[in-house]
């Protein structure tokens, strides 16, 4: 079977050199050179990291004359956020159900316990 | 999506899913409560839902094979297969949807969401209650990562063996 999407997003999200890039175009697109800026990295660097996110389908490169921006795509984030936010709920609520059976579970031994003799 | 949630959706990620609660209970009771069949049974699965099969092997490499009737009649099964077992603490396992005969299949939901998940849960007991944490990140994941460090790290013992080469070079002709 093929890598679903959300694993090969995680992957991406997975460096936090590619989470800053993403978090920096967020705020609009920029350049390669300015999404290098920040980092102690050779453009060459920058570009790997660039390639795996576009590979992600994380960031679009325009096909402007002189430059070629880098823009943010959100739909898989979304679809992130998505799964985390299901995913959290089924703990959540298995993690009531645990509560609630632990509970009922040792205020049956109590009542056990101060029926013997 | 508005810069805060594609921020937020970014930092949740960051690699991995972390879910934590405090159970009042001892480590004993909740470990025996995530690994007991007939315990199993009667809490396992979200509200709503009932519990059809709780099937343990519990061993490295073994299973828990459950089954489960959501409320509008449809089955959903699931597998975890356990890949380490510290009793009471630790339980790291891959997860996947499934069907009654322990096949993994997609997700029932979404074909996107992840088909296995490396989950870790930990225990930790403090004056008598216990901290369970649930760790989980896309096990294809792991493994594209993995790929893509073996995949750098072959590029990097390339340019390592030109600086040897150059290296020996040198040191031939001094």
């Amino acid at each position: 079977m093929s890598v679903d999407t959300l694993s090969t997003t995680f992957a991406a999200l997975a460096d936090p050199t590619r989470r800053a890039i993403l978090a920096r175009l967020t705020t609009g697109e920029a350049s390669v050179t300015e999404l290098a800026q920040p980092f102690d990295m050779t453009l060459p660097a920058v570009s790997k990291h660039l390639k795996v996110l576009e590979r992600a389908g994380l960031i679009t490169r325009g096909r402007e004359a002189q430059w070629r921006p880098c823009r943010l795509k959100a739909s898989p984030l979304k679809d992130v956020a998505d799964w985390v936010g299901h995913y959290r709920a089924f703990w959540e609520q298995s993690f009531d159900r645990l509560d609630q059976y632990l509970t009922e579970l040792q205020a049956k031994e109590h009542e056990h316990d101060s029926e013997s003799p | 999506m508005p810069q805060s949630q594609s921020e937020a959706a970014i930092e949740s990620v960051a690699g991995e899913f972390v879910f934590t609660r405090v159970i009042d209970a001892s480590r004993e009771r909740v470990w025996q409560a995530f690994t007991e069949s007939e315990r199993l049974m009667q809490w396992w699965g979200p509200a709503g839902f009932t519990m059809l099969a709780a099937n343990v092997d519990l061993r490295p490499g073994g299973a828990f094979h459950y089954g489960m009737r959501a409320p509008d009649g449809s089955e959903v099964w699931g597998k975890w297969v356990y890949r380490e077992i510290v009793p009471p603490e630790r339980l790291t396992v891959i997860a996947s949807f499934s069907d009654e005969a322990a096949d993994i299949t997609r997700h029932p939901y979404s074909p996107d969401w992840p088909l296995e998940l490396l989950s870790t849960m930990t225990l930790i007991e403090h004056e008598g209650r216990t901290t369970v944490t649930v760790q989980a990140v896309p096990h294809s994941a792991t493994e594209i990562e993995r790929r893509t460090f073996e995949d750098a790290r072959d590029s990097m013992d390339e340019g390592y063996t030109g600086t040897l080469d150059k290296l020996a070079e040198y040191l031939a002709k001094v």
